[in-house]
């Protein structure tokens, strides 16, 4: 009988002595500034509770007292891990209230760079997740084709972190005359890494063992939690809102949806491993179709949306990322309401951590992929 | 120290002593502090080496270069620098803790690390003790560093380190039966428990070729021992941060880090002297054979350690019970059959 | 079901409870009366909006307001729903709906947390992003504190 399958009695105080222990809010394996309070039975965790709010750092009351324009760096901090996706996410909102046109130039280099920092941020997850493990080597070769991307990054917007690089209504720069060169070597020297990284993990069968039956989440528990994600299709549902809900230009590329079948750790492991496969594939698609032309359109200096108010959804590397604004016709929006995956999909935690073991715990917070900027705001 | 070359030498100082009048025991306690003086510095220099090799290794595995400046080249200074540095730290005992308990628990755990250099044989006639129930030895000392763990948990005053240390515990008990059974082919095969007689029985062919599954499990076995990865849980930085010695800092972490490494050396030169024929080997003398097959091993566990994941302290306890423990009844079965077999 | 359809049926069953409705591409937005908010919220889920993507907490304080927004939607069709509740800013309370959408647990903390409006029902209503001995609800418009400065742009 495997520790997920035993029985919690409720009352299992009679035989043995419950006892709460801490994990964080400083911990190696937390991700950032986590609490998790562990209810353990002996060494299996009968209930975890999490504690969050320690990275809050007011980002919507900011929000509501900056021009539109100005909360693009803030979106930034966010998810600090997938910056771009952010940045995406949000002009996209407020160009989908204003009702703005974007240039096709500035629609690709939004793909290209949207899909980049999806590898990058897979390969923190990968690295992370390895050495919560106790597989060092893994994070230092995840952390090498990261640095090759935050390489791009930088040649494009100045920034390894944190770019701010996207307008609303476009892009600020064009790409360096280098980008295309140095982009394409990459995903020519990126390509054969990923194979390399499974004889590391996937093909070790200590890896297999630590990982897989472990933290199972069911599709109707998913739903009924608003999972969103690598995580949502681990669990066996096809739902990825580039496909389903398409934005931006999406629907031009071909790319497949990996999809789990029991929602344990390992099916979150391989989709998201196999998505780095597909982003390859499409940053591919769209270095091939980029069309020359302009960035950015036509706008007024003072942005000024009509009254209203809009919820869009990107899909960022962990999830739905939504924004939901709410205008007054003035130039800074009148409440502006981030709804993040890591958030939500945190919320289901207690339900898939408890009846495992101390050790597991850790497993099962890695593959959830959390950013505590994202989860606090 | 019994070598055939010096037993003139011996002989004669014995006698300087016995003319001074002063009783047998003086100049043998003499002999007892120089001999073991010369393995405590034999251990120190050795484990100062593996810390810098074990960066090194795991340095080029994980496309670095590790260690470079300390001292010039590759920076092979860096274990007496960080030495000095863990010497000159603030002494920090944790408020509550048990003082006695909590400074003798590293002592007692390098205490039974650094007995076990009795019976280690590293070349011919190159023994401090040739006990006749050498193997019987080891076993017994390397046990109590378990005591020493447990006394290292529960001085600290803190829940993680009595969790880590519980875990090693149970770790370490669990994977010695294997250990022991998985030498028993060696002994049947040999007939005696003394180190430099089963050395000697492999003067034709090294123990590793008929006795391969002893060997494997030895090692496996050995590597839980050390509390290594794969087998690391009770010192999962990133579970319960450091386990049993979270408390510990300075020298008295340093002697628990030292006492690890000697432990590796340790158990890697039984495995050299049992199954890899020790001192035996063409053209080098026997002691640089012995010394090259124990680093040998010993680069094979740090490969390891910077290669796989770490199991799950249950998954860690069903392997050595039902798996290794099994294996190696079935060896020691297999060679009482042959040995009886053969007559 | 298109957006018409689902307007439709809501008006149909509850239709003094919709104050106001309107079809934005593939989203139907309603504004509904607090009373049979519960209800109607059921009555969507029941028409396969299982999933709810974001619960939102709005201070209108220029009508003394407050106003809880849900996104809903759904895995197997295009359409999307929002619905806008309003409570009065003195006694801002709610029906919760987690025992519809588990999720809305945390987002229902969280706009009491920032909002302070207090979900009827709800298993475990505590702040979650302040501290626990938190005093006051920062996103409202008129919180104070006297470390907010006023942003004066350079």
């Amino acid at each position: 009988m495997s520790p997920q399958e035993m029985e919690i009695a409720e009352d299992t105080q009679e035989t043995m002595e419950e006892m709460y222990v801490n994990m964080g809010p400083q911990h190696p394996s937390t991700h950032g500034v986590l609490r998790l309070l562990l209810k353990l039975d002996g060494e299996v965790v009968t209930e975890v509770i999490p504690y969050i709010g320690y990275l809050h750092r007011c980002h919507e009351k900011i929000g509501e007292n900056r021009i539109f324009t100005q909360i693009i760096p803030y979106t930034d901090r966010l998810d600090y891990l997938a910056s771009m996706y952010n940045n995406f996410g949000y002009v996209l909102t407020v160009e989908r209230l204003i009702g703005i046109v974007v240039p096709e130039r500035a629609e690709y280099m939004r793909v290209i760079l949207g899909e980049l920092q999806r590898i990058a941020s897979h390969l923190i997850w990968l690295g992370t997740l390895g050495l919560d493990l106790g597989n060092f080597t893994i994070f230092m070769y995840a952390f090498r084709e990261r640095e090759k991307i935050l390489d791009l990054f930088e040649s494009v917007s100045g920034q390894r972190l944190n770019y701010a690089f996207y307008r609303i209504g476009g892009m600020p720069l064009d790409f360096p005359d280098s980008f295309l060169a140095d982009c394409k070597a990459f995903l020519e020297w990126f390509k054969p890494r990923l194979p390399e990284y499974d004889a590391l993990m996937s093909d070790n069968i200590i890896f297999q063992k630590r990982v897989q039956g472990l933290g199972k989440l069911d599709a109707k528990t998913a739903i009924d939690y608003a999972i969103s994600g690598p995580m949502l299709r681990a669990s066996g549902i096809k739902w990825d809102l580039r496909r389903n809900d398409p934005y931006s230009i999406y629907d031009r590329f071909e790319f497949d949806i990996p999809v789990g079948t029991s929602g344990d750790v390992w099916d979150r492991y391989m989709v998201r491993r196999i998505e780095m496969d597909e982003s390859v594939k499409i940053v591919e698609q769209a270095l091939q179709g980029l069309p020359p032309g302009e960035i950015i359109g036509k706008l007024p200096k003072k942005l000024k949306p009509p009254v209203g108010d809009i919820y869009t959804r990107v899909e960022s590397p962990r999830g739905e990322l939504g924004f939901y604004l709410v205008s007054d016709g003035s130039e800074k929006p009148y409440r502006y309401k981030v709804r993040s995956p890591a958030f939500v999909n945190l919320s289901v935690l207690p339900v898939i951590g408890r009846g495992c073991l101390v050790a597991d715990i850790v497993a099962i917070l890695g593959s959830i992929d959390i950013v505590l900027g994202e989860v606090d705001r | 120290m019994a070598t055939v070359s010096s037993e003139t030498l011996m002989e004669q100082f014995y006698n300087a002593f016995e003319t001074w009048g002063l009783p047998l025991f003086v100049p043998q306690l003499i002999v007892m502090v120089v001999v073991a003086t010369a393995v405590l510095i034999f251990v120190a220099v050795s484990v100062m080496f593996m810390v810098w090799w074990e960066r090194k290794i795991s340095a080029h595995i994980q496309v670095r270069f590790g260690p470079m400046r300390v001292g010039g080249w590759h920076g092979w200074a860096q274990s007496i620098a960080d030495g000095i540095k863990l010497l000159i730290k603030e002494d920090i005992v944790p408020e509550g803790a048990d003082r006695l308990v909590f400074a003798l628990a590293p002592m007692v755990v390098f205490a039974a690390g650094f007995a076990a250099y009795v019976i280690i044989p590293f070349g011919p006639g190159l023994i401090v003790s040739d006990l006749n129930i050498g193997v019987l030895f080891y076993i017994s000392i390397s046990s109590l560093t378990v005591v020493g763990i447990i006394m290292a948990g529960w001085s600290s005053n803190n829940k993680y380190s009595v969790l880590g240390a519980i875990r090693s515990a149970a770790q370490a008990v669990s994977y010695e039966v294997p250990l022991v059974v998985s030498i028993l082919g060696v002994i049947m095969t040999v007939g005696s428990l003394s180190m430099t007689r089963i050395v000697e029985a492999q003067q034709g062919v090294w123990f590793v070729i008929p006795q391969l599954l002893g060997f494997l499990i030895y090692m496996i076995a050995a590597i839980a021992e050390c509390n290594r990865l794969p087998f690391d849980i009770p010192e999962a930085e990133s579970e319960l941060v450091a386990g049993f010695h979270v408390e510990y800092s300075g020298m008295r972490f340093a002697i628990f880090f030292l006492a690890e490494y000697a432990n590796m050396f340790t158990v890697s030169a039984i495995a050299a002297a049992l199954f890899l024929g020790g001192w035996h080997g063409p053209l080098l003398p026997g002691w640089l054979w012995f010394l090259l097959k124990t680093y040998f091993l010993i680069f094979v566990m740090m490969w390891l350690r910077w290669t796989l994941a770490r199991l799950r302290v249950d998954q860690l306890m069903n392997l050595g019970w039902k798996v290794l423990l099994p294996l190696a009844f079935l060896n020691m079965g297999i060679t009482g059959l042959i040995l009886v077999l053969r007559g | 079901m298109t957006p018409d359809e689902v307007t439709e049926a809501i008006k149909s069953q509850f239709d003094d409870a919709v104050k106001a409705s309107e079809i934005k591409g593939v989203e139907a937005r309603m504004d509904i009366h607090q009373e049979k908010s519960y209800e109607i919220l059921a009555a969507l889920k029941g028409m396969g909006f299982d999933y709810l993507n974001c619960l939102s907490a709005v201070d209108r304080i220029a009508s003394g307001e407050l106003e809880v927004v849900y996104n809903l939607s759904s895995l197997s069709q295009p359409t999307k729903i929002l619905v806008r509740v309003r409570v009065p800013r003195e006694d801002p309370i709610i029906r919760s709906v987690v025992p519809l959408w588990s999720t809305a647990d945390w987002h229902e903390r969280e706009a009491f947390d920032m909002m302070g409006i207090r979900f009827d029902g709800h298993p475990d209503l505590r702040r979650i992003l302040t501290s626990e001995d938190w005093v006051g609800y920062p996103l409202r418009k008129d919180y104070q504190d006297e470390r907010l400065v006023p942003y004066e742009p350079v």
